[in-house]
């Protein structure tokens, strides 16, 4: 594996009394696609938000391609690292009063100083790739929600980011339109592109992870490649887990 | 019945004074609509000051949020009094300067300066509530997606939040205007001549209030198209969130 690209280390975060993440330590290399599996309420959307600070993490270190980006209870240069980080939602979170066009546009014109020419040709360019030619000028409340998070993927990848991170983003779309995002991101992920994926996908973990983190209770249990950590597990509880989500 | 409609329809005395009433309603029509745009962007103001996230803005929340409760809670006729008392008086003692002691703006009146400027800190205080009320119904996920695409706190709600927050909140905010254009009538008390001034001094003078009748069909004449118009547009949200429900 070639550098770190994302670094964590002694990661720590609780609301009020509820200790949600107690300890992680991971680091991320360049082209690496990251799996994070794991019970509900075991910290991993928790995580993946720390990492581009949704939520403030209590304490620990992030690095960002060995820029501290967080330490000493403190985020740095939060711009910067939000530029370089993309994220897709569960919930998509498309701007409902904005096109297909305009969601994924605004952003670059706004914070990357693109004209908007080249914005709008990066627009439409990422829009064909994820397979919406046709719904270029569409709104959101006339998409699918499998096309809705197919245009929130290109509205992050026309950002160019370095990492992009996806929290469960098919747990809420129809079982017939999982396949058309996995798509994007199986795509995504040949071309090289750094991702760390919440997910409870097994199958997509499977062929397309080059690693997998189980997670639980706020701690990293297990980690490895997919065919060790799926296929077998060395921990009680990641037996115990995954005995329940492949058994169905 | 007929001494009713003598009394309150004198249809001669109407056309008589018509144009003087009119006269008065025009009035009553430019404080609305100067008053009711500065209190709309005074509002909005206090409603994005409101929100600064942070701790370092913690002062400007606060102060925000005691200025909104204070105009809130005075009656809008005890602030214009105010104003219209303190300012005269402290442009004469030489503490302000004329142009806000004492405003006389294209040739109007300071009457009407001062009934705008308690127009606006007044309906400001409450339209800022209207739309922190929007800005606080559009769903966490928007602010996030925005922040994470790399924007700022304040190119979020400029691109994002506030323009779905105003689309929530029109029909809210008409009401108001509505509110805002009946009390331009408490301005009379400091002698600006709109309609309700103009009808009471007609009244006065003819011991028949037909005039002041003809003054709130003016009223209605407007505000009777904007409250249908407050419906049609509630109407419309209904129809786009509620689709199918019978």
């Amino acid at each position: 594996m070639s550098e770190a690209i994302l670094s964590v280390s002694g990661l720590k975060k609780s609301y009020g009394k509820l200790n949600v993440l107690k300890d992680i330590n991971c680091e991320i290399a360049q082209g690496e696609v990251v799996c994070v599996i794991g019970p509900s309420g075991s910290g991993k959307s928790t995580l993946l938000r720390c990492l581009n600070m949704l939520e403030l993490p209590d304490g620990g270190r992030i690095e960002l391609n060995g820029n501290e980006v967080f330490g000493h209870g403190k985020p740095k240069d939060l711009d910067v690292l939000r530029r370089e980080v993309g994220m897709v939602f569960q919930s998509f979170n498309l701007f409902p009063h904005m096109s297909a066009r305009e969601n994924v546009t605004i952003a670059q014109t706004r914070v990357r100083g693109r004209s908007k020419q080249e914005a709008d040709a990066r627009s439409v360019e990422q829009l064909e790739k994820v397979g919406l030619a046709e719904k270029i000028d569409e709104f959101p409340d006339r998409l699918s929600g499998g096309q809705q998070q197919r245009v929130a993927l290109a509205r992050a990848l026309a950002m160019d980011p370095e990492v992009m991170l996806f929290d469960e983003v098919t747990s809420a779309l129809d079982p017939e339109l999982v396949k058309g995002v996995l798509d994007v991101m199986r795509g995504l992920a040949d071309g090289g592109m750094t991702m760390v994926v919440v997910t409870h996908e097994m199958n997509f973990a499977r062929e397309v992870a080059d690693r997998v983190i189980f997670m639980d209770q706020g701690f990293i249990v297990e980690q490895g490649k997919p065919d060790a950590v799926l296929g077998n597990p060395q921990e009680d509880r990641t037996k115990q887990f995954l005995g329940l989500v492949l058994s169905r | 019945m007929e001494q009713f409609f003598d009394t309150y329809f004198d249809f001669s005395l109407m056309a008589e004074y018509f144009g003087q009433v009119l006269e008065g309603f025009w009035w009553t029509i430019k404080l609305s609509v100067l008053g009711g745009i500065l209190a709309l962007t005074w509002g909005l103001i206090l409603a994005v000051l409101r929100q600064l996230p942070g701790r370092a803005m913690a002062p400007v929340r606060f102060l925000t949020i005691a200025y909104i409760d204070a105009l809130r809670g005075i009656p809008m006729l005890l602030t214009l009094l105010l104003i219209y008392g303190g300012l005269g008086t402290l442009q004469a003692s030489g503490t302000i300067p004329k142009w806000i002691g004492v405003p006389e703006f294209f040739g109007y009146p300071s009457a009407f300066w001062y009934g705008i400027m308690a127009l606006t800190l007044t309906y400001g205080a409450y339209m800022a509530e209207v739309y922190r009320a929007g800005i606080e119904a559009v769903p966490r996920g928007q602010m996030e997606a925005s922040r994470s695409l790399g924007m700022s706190h304040g190119q979020a709600m400029r691109f994002v939040i506030v323009p779905q927050a105003v689309r929530k909140v029109i029909p809210p905010l008409l009401n108001d205007f509505i509110a805002l254009m009946k009390d331009t009538s408490l301005i009379s008390v400091i002698s600006m001549p709109e309609v309700v001034q103009v009808g009471n001094d007609i009244y006065s003078t003819t011991c028949n209030p037909s005039a002041l009748t003809l003054g709130a069909l003016l009223f209605l004449i407007v505000t009777i198209p904007l409250a249908r118009l407050v419906d049609w547009q509630i109407k419309k949200q209904d129809e786009k969130f509620q689709r199918g429900i019978p």
